[in-house]
């Protein structure tokens, strides 16, 4: 389940648009093009509520394949799109990595790999997976501009090197080494029901959050875990650094019609940085069906410079329904008492080869 | 003028019948005479962040102090005493339900799923000792609660129907002049309604009504009705205080960690 998570947040995932490659600069070709302007809530601010998602195919880095490429045709993304419904077997393993990759290797090799991320248990059927959309971006990294992640700093190298990956330096937060089992807590936030991460960036499966806005404050309801990201928006300062949330400390300001949430105090780290990351998120809509959500993170203990990252969310007429992930935790019980029997299980085995 | 009121009828002339209307109108009104100030839509705005200074959680009825669970912790953990919040102090359950209540409460700690971290439904999830915070929009309500990270969503004029059970139920909100009414239904049954043992089925409706009564204080008004469990609908009634204290906000109080060993601990490797 950790690998899963870690796929999920390497790929992110985002419906592309046609958007400009910097962070922070005016969403082009939206409202002055086609004259639609944003909705306002009764206080006047731009209306971002409603359910979004974000299934989007687009790779966070961008593919080998389209080195110096930033975007793709409309021909280019037809001829991928047929490749994958031709090679897609709905009842196959859920594919929860990268559609793109998946899509250029088939075109590469002739080999479709959708194999499931678990080879002991498999996994879910794509059947389970959301429809995904297609756009024309080649990455979901806009900066820089080669979208790939800037380069590492010395300590993250070393942190790298000494075998502990980018993951987060936090001891007791994180699941042990994947296949451990003896108790509740070698097992990754997710699968012990606590949590899915915040904010949450990974495509094609329960995506979906609500938001909901007050003048006095901005909610992000993530369907996984049912997790209400309230961002005050009046100007006060952060907790105390000590004190540290899983889902970090949001505060939130309105840079014109854009909303801006900066996140710290987290425990973990985001997208492989240290607990002492900072994520700047941008939500501006650009249409009736699209928010533009840029995430910048940045964290001088892991990269040599700040990189942003950007998600198109979908609107979506559904509801969102109640992840009660805890209350219906029998996997957690199975995966111990899976272990415990299968100790029980080699201990019986080389009692009886000793007593020979 | 003549003045009636049901089947008596008042006669009272000039002053003295504005004394009497006037009377009278503050009878009828009392819950009405604050007007809270209005949202961006106009609607009363109940946006802030709130809780109770009750024991209701412990026990809905009138209860006197008595020893907690764990001897350990002594004093620190005895259970407080309350007057309780149930109007006319009594819960009309049937017969079979009564017993069952007394099962549940001899056997709270093993079954109460607060202590499983549990979500925790509506009503009790407003008078859990933690904070509650309310975000109003106009066509959508969210409330988000500090136990479990634990919230709801109350869909305001909304026809749509409850895809499944939740453990907090499906809300679907009104005004009612300055009372915010909402009825919950599609509840799990596995919900308390307290420490008590106080419970309920899946047949459940709840209607609960907000009124502001001052800046910083709420008039919470609940009636339950559930007729495979009561012999009748029933109603608790308390208040919730604003807090007031500069950049209240929620913590996190993610308590699945803290129900783990409890829950799995049988599970564990055996060193």
């Amino acid at each position: 389940m950790k690998y899963l998570l870690a796929v999920l947040v390497a790929v992110g995932g985002a419906t592309a648009s046609l958007v400009a490659q910097s962070a922070g600069t005016a969403v082009p070709g939206t409202a002055a093009a086609n004259g639609w302007k944003v909705p306002r809530t009764p206080d006047g601010r731009p209306d971002l509520q409603g359910v979004w998602e974000n299934n989007s195919v687009t790779p966070m880095t961008r593919p080998t394949q389209w080195k110096g490429k930033a975007s793709l045709t409309d021909a280019e993304v037809q001829e991928l799109r047929a490749l994958v419904a031709k090679s897609v077997d709905q009842g196959g393993d859920a594919i929860f990595g990268s559609f793109i990759q998946l899509a250029l290797n088939l075109k590469d090799t002739g080999k479709f790999n959708q194999v499931s991320y678990d080879p002991t248990t498999g996994n879910y059927n794509q059947f389970w997976m959301a429809d995904r959309e297609w756009d024309n971006r080649t990455s979901l990294i806009i900066d820089p501009p080669d979208g790939q992640f800037p380069p590492l700093t010395p300590e993250a190298e070393a942190r790298r090197a000494r075998g502990r990956g980018l993951g987060p330096t936090v001891e007791g937060s994180e699941s042990g080494p994947r296949g451990r089992a003896d108790g509740p807590e070698d097992r990754p936030l997710s699968e012990r029901c606590i949590s899915y991460g915040a904010p949450r960036t990974g495509t094609g499966y329960n995506s979906y959050a609500q938001i909901v806005q007050s003048p006095e404050a901005v909610v992000i309801l993530q369907e996984m875990i049912h997790d209400a990201r309230v961002v005050p928006m009046d100007g006060r300062p952060h907790l105390p650094q000590a004190v540290r949330q899983l889902h970090g400390d949001p505060r939130g300001r309105w840079d014109g019609d854009t909303l801006v949430v900066e996140t710290t105090n987290f425990v973990n780290g985001f997208q492989g940085s240290t607990p002492n990351v900072k994520v700047i998120e941008r939500y501006t809509r650009v249409s009736e069906a699209f928010i533009n959500w840029e995430l910048t993170v940045i964290d001088p203990e892991t990269w040599t410079q700040p990189w942003t990252f950007m998600i198109r969310l979908k609107r979506t007429d559904g509801e969102l329904y109640e992840y009660a992930c805890h209350e219906g935790n029998y996997s957690m019980v199975g995966i111990l008492a899976g272990a415990r029997a299968d100790e029980a299980k080699a201990a019986e085995a080389a009692a009886k080869k000793g007593s020979r | 003028m003549r003045i009636r009121i049901g089947r008596a009828t008042l006669v009272a002339t000039g002053l003295s019948a504005a004394i009497v209307l006037g009377s009278i109108a503050s009878v009828f009104s009392q819950a009405q005479t604050y007007r809270a100030p209005r949202a961006p839509d106009g609607k009363p705005n109940l946006t802030g962040i709130w809780q109770v200074m009750n024991t209701a959680n412990w026990d809905l009825q009138a209860h006197e102090a008595r020893q907690g669970p764990i001897i350990a912790l002594g004093a620190a953990f005895g259970i407080p005493p309350g007057p309780g919040v149930v109007e006319g102090n009594e819960i009309p359950y049937q017969p079979w339900a009564a017993a069952k209540k007394k099962e549940n409460g001899d056997n709270w700690i093993t079954r109460d799923p607060e202590v499983k971290c549990f979500m925790p439904g509506i009503p009790r999830a407003t008078y859990m000792p933690y904070p509650l915070q309310i975000v109003q929009s106009s066509s959508t309500i969210l409330m988000a609660y500090e136990f479990t990270s634990a919230s709801r969503v109350i869909r305001m004029n909304s026809s749509a129907k409850s895809p499944a059970p939740a453990w907090m139920g499906w809300s679907i909100g009104r005004w009612e002049g300055e009372t915010l009414v909402i009825e919950v239904t599609d509840q799990m049954e596995d919900t308390w309604l307290d420490r008590a043992g106080n419970f309920h089925s899946d047949a459940l409706r709840v209607v609960e009504r907000y009124t502001a009564i001052d800046p910083n204080t709420l008039d919470y008004e609940v009636a339950i009705e559930d007729p495979k469990v009561f012999t009748r609908p029933w109603k608790m009634r308390m208040l919730l205080y604003r807090h007031l204290e500069k950049n209240a906000q929620l913590m996190e109080y993610k308590c699945v960690p803290f129900a783990e060993e409890l829950m799995y601990g049988h599970l564990r490797k055996k060193p």
